[in-house]
Formats: C-alpha cells, structure tokens, sequence
C-alpha cells in the first residue's frame, strides 16, 4: 500500500537519524572528531531554534547569534558571580533571554522584511560592543570563563557527556516544533509568513503569535548557547556576538529546508559538518568561509527549496502513480468529474454545458 | 443598524482619499459602493477593516466602536473581507487556505491540531459549496485566478462572519464564473449574511444589490435601491458618464 509507506518511510528515516546521532560517540575515533560532533550538534538545535521564526513565519533573523551569546554568557556570570549550580544557571539563563526577548521581539517584529533583517543584525552589533566594553562585569575581550559542571570528568567523556545533552535538548527542539507545526497556532504562524495582511484580516493576531513564537525560538537559542558555555569554558565577545553564527544558521536552514521537519537539523548536518572539515583543512585562512559560499551557492542552485524537498520531490518523481496536484488533473477528467458529480446532484440549474467549458477554462487559464 | 461610519477623513501625503465619508449600510442587505476610479472605495475598505487608520472619523459596527482596532479583532466582531487583487496563501493547500481562518481559541486550545473533524468537515463544505473541492489538496498557487477567487471566499466565510466585505468579486472572472458569485451572494444572503460590495461590472450592482452608495471624490454622493441610483444625475453625470 502506497499510503502505508508515505507513512513508515518518513518514520523510519527519523529512526535511521536518531540512532546515527546516538551511536556517534561510540564511533568517533579521537576526541577531536567527538568535539567536533558537539559543535555540529549545537548548530543542529540553533538552526531548529531559528525555525521558529524563520520556517513558521518567514521572518529571517540575523539576530540569532546574539542570542545564544546571551544565553552563555548568562550561564557563565549565573556561574561565576551568582554560584548557582551549572544547570540551574543554564535553565534560568534561558528563562531571562526569554524574558529580555519580549521586548527585542515588540521592538523588531514591527517591521518586516528586509528591515527585520537589519534590526537583527542591530541587536548582534549593539550586544557585541556592550559585552565588550563592559569589561567589569563580562571580562570585555579577554573573554569570561565558565567553571566545567564536571570537574572529574576526563575530556572525551566531557564530550561525550555534552553530546548526549546536546541530542536531548535537540530532540524536544524538533519535537517542540513538530507540535506547533501541525497545530491551529502553526497553520497561523504559517499564514503570516505567505501573507500577513490576509492572516491578520481572517482574524489572525498577527503580532502577538510572531512575539510568541519569537521568544520560544529566543529560549530554545539562549539553552543551546548555555549548553556551550558550559562545555566549551570560555566565551569571547567577538565569537558570541558575530553575525556569521545567525548567517551559518540561515545557511543551514535554507539549505535544509525551512518548511521541513528536520530541514534546519540536515542542514546542520552538512553545513556544520563541512565547516569543520574546512577549518581543519584551510586552518586559520579565511578560505573556509570561500569554501562555505561556494557550498551555498551550489546547494541554492541545484536546491532552491532545500534538500529535503529536492529528496521528496525526487522520490513522488520515482513514484508516478501517487501524484495528485493539480497540474496532472486533465481538463477531461475534470470535465469527468463534474459529470459524474450531475448525476449525483441534479439539482444544479446552471450545472451543465458552461460549467463544464468554465472549467476547462479554468485550468488552462 | 450594521456597518456605520462617520466623517471618516484620510489623506495621503496631498491626496485626500477620503473626505469626511459618513455611510450608513443595511443589516441583513447586499450593500454595493460604487464610484470611479480613485473615488475612495479600497481606501474606505481598508479603514473600515482596520488595515489603515483614518486622520479622523469613527466607524462603528452594530453599535459597537471599531475606529481603532486592529484588522483581526475587527474580523472577529464579525467582519469578513476579500481583497481587490485577490489575496490567498500562495504555498498552503486550499484546504489549508480555509482552516487558516478558524478561531484557534487561547493557550492550550491553539495547539490542538489544525485538522480536526469538524473544522475539516465545515471547510470541504464550503470548497464543495463554491465548486473547488477537488482541488482540496492542490497548493493556492497552482490555482487559477478564478479558482483562487472563490478559494478566498471560501476562507472568508469559514470564520462565520455575519458581514463581508467584497473588493470588487467580478474584477477578471469570466461571464459564468461570475454568474455564480453573483447567485452565491444572493444565497448566502438569504441565510442572513450582510454584503457590502465594491464593483465596477453594473449588471453584477444592479442585479444582485438591494441597497447602492455612490462615492464620488472620498465621500458618498448618493444612495438608494438600484432603481433610483440608476436615474440619479449626479450618479450618472459623476460615475455612469451618460
């Protein structure tokens, strides 16, 4: 049964993925590969976190960066000036980000477009020179240093241990989005992205689901930012506040598919995966960053929709029988169709002869 | 009394668009707004719904103020609208178009699914009431210009509102096409929906509208039964260019 497998095979790709995912640290041969697996791991739960907002309602964020730099260096000063216990800083790190991004988000989702994208790139510039020059309280450049939550644990278990964290926090992210994608509040949140006047008009308060939505998306970000200041043990302003982070996570996104699932999480996948390798490669050069634009540039030619769409719409490709759109319903089926549908309803007066021609016109049309 | 507005006033930069429009329209009626181009009409929509502000002026529906409220609260009292260059969410299925529409109800009930029984029930009533129900699962943007017309109908009347609002229904439909707006108006009237309808095609006006404003220059210049309009001379001297 066609039906069944539509089912089974997204169900099973998700399991494929989980279990690669859960068996990675028992795979990577050194270290060094494993840390590069939590780094990888930390964009795949950025880029679901900016999906809120960029996938529901097609408002892009730069901003994003910023705020996972909030969110660590929130843990880190929680940490360091307040002695909370790591995860309890972590949590009430991202209930703060949260909160400060009820008035980000009032302030920058009055505008859209472009100048949303500007206003994000404000925020990451604004944030990035208040953390630098307040030195007494952030330690300014020569960065802040956050006390490991493990201090016996040797450093491939560290990694390991984050890793696993990491997956969990990744999981209730796409579980998160999954809830809301297919609920009354995400077929709202995805009006607003094809057409916000038309969603406000059909009764839609457009405005309050964008600030929802944008402070979950602020609160998934400032965990996964704290997760990092806690595994990594040093933050620099200039790394925290960059705009490259909210642009690899643009990246990431589109390239995955913004309208998908685990686009953002694939994307990662790739794009994080390819980023480390350029480092590694390219060291210290800013070769990497060539490599990453032609990796774009390739991926939004082949793949303008992303790569999980290009792979569904390959597979419907490999499956003629299961297609139904409009495009393969023939004027003559159509006209079928309304025929078989008169002799259902006979009580149509004008459901003859123009109907019939209108719709072929219709589709032509 | 239903829609009412009172010395609505905007202007654009030099450009008066309105100009202290006081209209009275009629509950449980088709109300059609007429007038040249440029006349105001949109500009009067647009205010009436919330989309922009009026410099001055109040609106008020069944009684109610509304001058100032936004778009969706304005649709929630109970006002629906379309748009002059019809407006659906280009990549959502039809089906999606219309179950965009319904009320997602607060905090715990907006995170139910989108799809329950009885909203998908209601919405492939109303794609199978306006002839488009198997194209339920087509994206909005495959459709027709025609078909998207009568999708966004579709998304209007899902959220149950006892007003609506058509920009101009006839604008770039064929002859049968419109033949069928223009009986499924008098239908939906008839179940006790108000219309208020810009339209520039007379036959459509004069046919199907019990009630007719005429604008002329951001304010109404006259109004009355169809029969009346149809000999008034200022009408026909401003608009009718007879």
């Amino acid at each position: 049964m066609p039906n069944v497998s539509r089912r089974w095979f997204p169900l099973g790709a998700v399991a494929v993925l989980a279990a690669a995912i859960l068996a990675f640290p028992s795979l990577a041969p050194n270290p060094y590969i494993l840390s590069s697996g939590v780094v990888v791991l930390n964009y795949a739960v950025l880029a679901t976190s900016w999906n809120f907002v960029g996938g529901f309602t097609g408002y892009i964020s730069l901003g994003h960066g910023a705020l996972a730099g909030l969110g660590g260096y929130a843990t880190g000063l929680l940490v360091t000036r307040a002695d909370l216990p790591s995860f309890v800083a972590l949590l009430v790190a991202a209930l703060l980000v949260a909160a400060l991004a009820v008035p980000l988000g009032l302030a920058a989702l009055r505008v859209r477009g472009a100048s949303f994208v500007i206003v994000s790139i404000a925020l990451v510039l604004i944030l990035l020179l208040v953390f630098q020059s307040w030195a007494s309280l952030t330690g300014g450049s020569r960065g802040l240093v956050v006390p490991r939550p493990f201090p016996g644990l040797l450093r491939p278990e560290h990694h390991r241990v984050f890793f696993y964290l990491y997956a969990a926090l990744l999981a209730v992210a796409v579980l998160t989005w999954w809830l809301l994608d297919r609920s009354r509040f995400g077929l709202g949140l995805k009006a607003i992205r094809e057409d916000e006047d038309k969603a406000e008009a059909l009764g839609t308060p457009t405005y309050a689901y964008k600030l929802i939505v944008f402070v979950l998306s602020a609160a998934f970000t400032a965990l996964s930012g704290g997760l990092y200041a806690l595994w990594f043990g040093d933050l620099d302003p200039v790394f925290q506040f960059s705009v490259l982070t909210g642009s690899y996570l643009v990246l990431m996104a589109l390239l995955g598919g913004v309208r998908t699932l685990f686009g953002p999480l694939v994307g990662a996948l790739i794009v994080g995966t390819a980023l480390e390798y350029f480092k590694t490669e390219f060291g210290s050069t800013p070769l990497h960053l060539v490599a990453t634009g032609v990796l774009l540039a390739v991926v939004v030619l082949v793949m303008p929709d992303g790569v999980l769409p290009a792979i569904a719409a390959g597979w419907r490709r490999l499956r003629p029988g299961e297609q139904s759109s409009i495009r393969e319903m023939t004027a003559a089926d159509l006209a079928e169709q309304r025929h078989r549908s008169r002799h259902d309803d006979r009580s149509g007066p004008q459901g003859d002869r123009p109907a019939a021609g209108e719709t072929r016109e219709e589709v032509h049309g | 009394m239903t829609l009412e507005t009172v010395e609505l006033r905007k202007a654009f930069g030099g450009v008066v668009a309105l100009d202290g429009a006081s209209v009275a329209f009629q509950a449980g009626k088709v109300n059609a707004l007429i007038g040249p181009n440029g006349s105001g009409k949109t500009t009067f929509f647009n205010c009436v719904t919330g989309m922009i502000r009026p410099d001055s002026g109040r609106t008020t529906y069944q009684g109610q103020e509304i001058t100032r409220k936004p778009p969706h609260a304005i649709a929630r009292a109970g006002v629906g609208r379309t748009f002059q260059l019809c407006r659906v969410f280009p990549r959502m299925t039809a089906l999606d178009n219309v179950l965009a529409a319904v009320r997602p109800g607060g905090f715990p009930k907006g995170l139910r699914g989108a799809r329950s029984r009885s909203d998908l029930d209601r919405a492939r009533g109303w794609l199978t009431r306006l002839g488009i129900e198997h194209l339920a699962d087509a994206e909005a943007r495959a459709m027709s210009w025609g078909q998207q017309k009568l999708l966004e109908l579709a998304g209007v009347l899902m959220a149950e509102p006892e007003t609506i609002l058509l920009d101009e229904p006839a604008g770039g439909v064929n002859p049968a096409l419109l033949d069928r707006i223009g009986a499924l108006v008098r239908e939906l009237n008839a179940e006790g929906r108000t219309f208020v309808i810009v339209e520039h095609n007379m036959d459509l006006v004069m046919s199907i509208s019990d009630h007719v404003v005429v604008f002329d220059r951001g304010r109404p210049i006259a109004a009355g039964p169809p029969s009346v309009i149809r000999t008034d001379e200022r009408v026909l001297g401003a608009y009718l260019g007879v």
